[in-house]
């Protein structure tokens, strides 16, 4: 998300009292590999990764690279037995259906099976 | 078994005769069987039969072997030997074991890639190309000598072909490698199987006006084609090969048994057309697993009674 | 550069299975380059490792380093410690790189984190290729700067061979045809000719065909 123009996150998707925590980059392509697996060995349950609409990028390709290498580690997460479904890309125009859907599969796979404590009471 | 004594196909060639050449498979087994049936089909209507060296790169029995019961039949063998699984030992040794057991024809192929065939994780060897290789013969049989330099205890006297292809890209190189090829030792070539006859044409003109097909002898392939699915099966799956349109809608215009009657038809219209090509020696028949309708071709063709010796 | 690709999770998983204590070592030259084993891949690596044995209910111990080089002693030796107070080290360099840590680590478990594939450079952003095959006798003047041993799947010498189509290897589509490439490059640079003389069959001695090889340097030797 670029934190230096919309400050604080906020989202209108019913998200049924799970724990939302945001980190803030000037731009999703500043997003790294480790930052999302240490996200979930955090114990998040879901990782959404928000940046520019399609096409309306501020930094030229940035979110187009931030697409791939979340599509990169969606794979990782797969292999490693985590669902690649719990990590998600959304450009800032969607991010409350694309949030509403992670919820949703979130359902579906359940706690991360890595063993912390945050969790979802629902 | 004959031993001692000159190729007879060469001699046909050298005589000025239409030569006419087929094809055997060996079998994917230890069955001798398999190669008496298909001889009995070929003999006596052909000059020589060439024995294919685990084409497509799949496992079958060896050339050298199948061949050696080709040669207890009474048939003339043509040795196919691809530089794909053996290296320059192997294949020189095996020049040599070929001699002595009496092969007289040698054809000298890079082969299939293992990739495509039974066996895709096989190392390969490519330790020489195919022009590496018929050279090493030609040097045999003219020097008397291995490629080490080594005087050969008795050499082997091989009749020495290779393939090429008139269909594959680049066409004006594929008569530069032609020439190399000749030059490098080459007595007769067998070509892919020809449909476009405009593009076979135009390949053997510009040997022509290179001087090529007066020291080689050309003899052309034909595969006469069974089915619309065939053609479209070559057109489409076959490296290398060159299917025109029109031969494909001929093929698709009939069904059934017809197919098979008309694929004989335009095998035959093409050997006419090619009869008249000067350069053009002689026909190499491919009848993948078709060898019954070889008698048939040659007959319709006009091209027995053959000379029999 | 040297191109290698991280072995698949689940297989290092099993490799590493046995030992609470891991040193995922990395290598800041090559393996950096292709994105299999540098600084960045380590810490991704060693996370995705602890979050694979924490969906099982298992915990390990991941230590994290990289050297800038693993084929060369002195930037080996800096890891000695932490090699030493690990039970193994999944070394992330390339074999050459893999067998050196071993070399001097002798007592140490070593365990080979990537598949090293090729001598290769990056074409464009994300595709690495095949060029060279190393094979200590080059030949890359006959054939206008492009390696008939390396890109023709047939190493031909004489070639093209008759499986060439529209400048395509019979292999796979993906694979240009080396000798249309040699063709066209030498037809434009006015060398043709180079291809019109026999060329006869390569002497394999200078390749690992004829052993593994050494290169001595009498001039460096104290």
């Amino acid at each position: 998300m670029n934190a230096f123009d919309q400050g604080v996150f906020s989202t209108s998707a019913d998200v049924g009292g799970a724990l939302l925590q945001s980190i803030k980059l000037p731009c999703s392509a500043m997003v790294r590999d480790i930052f999302l697996l240490r996200a979930f060995e955090a114990g998040a349950d879901g990782v959404v990764v928000i940046g520019c609409p399609q096409g309306k990028c501020q930094r030229i390709d940035g979110n187009i690279r931030a697409g791939k290498r979340v599509a990169w580690v969606q794979k990782l997460l797969s292999e490693i037995g985590l669902d690649g479904r719990r990590l998600v890309f959304a450009g800032s125009d969607t991010v409350d259906l694309a949030i509403a859907n992670l919820l949703k599969d979130m359902m579906l796979l359940g706690l991360s099976p890595v063993k912390k404590e945050t969790g979802i009471s629902k | 078994m004959k031993t001692g004594g000159q190729s007879r196909l060469k001699e046909t060639l050298a005589g000025g005769g239409f030569a006419v050449t087929a094809e055997c498979g060996p079998p994917r087994g230890a069955n001798a069987d398999a190669i008496h049936k298909k001889g009995d089909l070929l003999k006596g209507f052909v000059d020589a039969v060439n024995v294919t060296d685990n084409q497509t790169a799949v496992v079958r029995m060896s050339s050298l072997a199948a061949c050696v019961h080709l040669l207890e039949m009474g048939i003339e063998p043509v040795m196919q030997m691809v530089t794909r699984d053996r290296n320059r030992i192997a294949l020189q040794s095996d020049i040599l074991g070929a001699y002595s057991l009496g092969i007289r024809n040698v054809l000298c192929l890079s082969g299939d890639h293992q990739s495509l065939g039974s066996q895709p994780e096989a190392m390969n060897v490519f330790d020489i190309d195919s022009v590496n290789l018929l050279h090493a013969v030609h040097v045999m049989r003219h020097e008397g000598k291995d490629m080490s330099g080594f005087t050969l205890n008795v050499a082997p006297d091989m009749f020495i072909g290779a393939a090429e292809n008139p269909f594959a890209d680049p066409l004006a190189y594929r008569v530069v490698r032609l020439a190399k090829k000749i030059a490098a030792g080459a007595d007769f070539i067998q070509t892919q199987c020809v449909y476009n006859l405009p593009r076979f044409k135009e390949w053997i003109r510009l040997a022509r006006e290179e001087g090529l097909t007066d020291k080689i002898y050309i003899l052309a392939g034909i595969t006469p084609l069974k089915s619309a699915k065939m053609a479209r099966f070559m057109a489409t799956k076959v490296a290398g090969m060159d299917m025109p349109e029109e031969i494909i809608k001929r093929m698709s215009a009939v069904a059934g048994p017809k197919a098979t009657e008309e694929g004989l038809k335009i095998a035959l219209e093409t050997i006419a057309e090619l009869r008249n090509i000067p350069g053009v020696r002689g026909i190499h028949i491919m009848a993948i697993e078709a060898e019954e309708k070889v008698p048939e071709l040659v007959k319709a063709a006009g091209l027995l009674p053959h000379p029999q010796r | 550069m040297i191109v290698a690709k991280q072995k698949p999770i689940a297989e290092l998983k099993e490799m590493v299975r046995p030992y609470q204590k891991l040193l995922v070592l990395g290598c800041g030259t090559c393996v950096k380059t292709c994105f299999a084993g540098g600084e960045d891949e380590v810490a991704t690596l060693a996370s995705a490792l602890r979050l694979a044995f924490g969906q099982e209910g298992k915990s390990i111990k991941t230590e994290e380093l990289t050297v800038e080089r693993q084929c060369e002693d002195a930037f080996i030796q800096e890891a000695a410690q932490a090699v030493n107070r690990n039970e193994a080290v999944l070394s992330l360099a390339c074999g050459a790189g893999v067998q050196a840590i071993a070399r001097r680590f002798g007592k140490a478990v070593i365990l080979p984190g990537v598949n090293t594939t090729f001598i290769g450079v990056l074409e464009k952003p994300g595709l690495f290729t095949e060029e060279c095959a190393g094979c200590g006798d080059c030949e890359l003047d006959t054939f206008g700067g492009i390696c008939p041993v390396t890109r023709c799947s047939k190493r031909l010498m004489n070639g093209p061979c008759g499986g060439s189509k529209n400048g395509k290897c019979e292999v796979s589509p993906d694979i240009e045809c080396a000798w249309q490439l040699i063709i066209d490059r030498l037809t434009a640079l006015g060398q043709l000719d180079n291809l019109k003389r026999y060329i006869p069959a390569k002497d394999w001695r200078s390749s690992l065909s004829g052993g593994p090889r050494r290169l001595i340097r009498e001039d460096h030797v104290i």
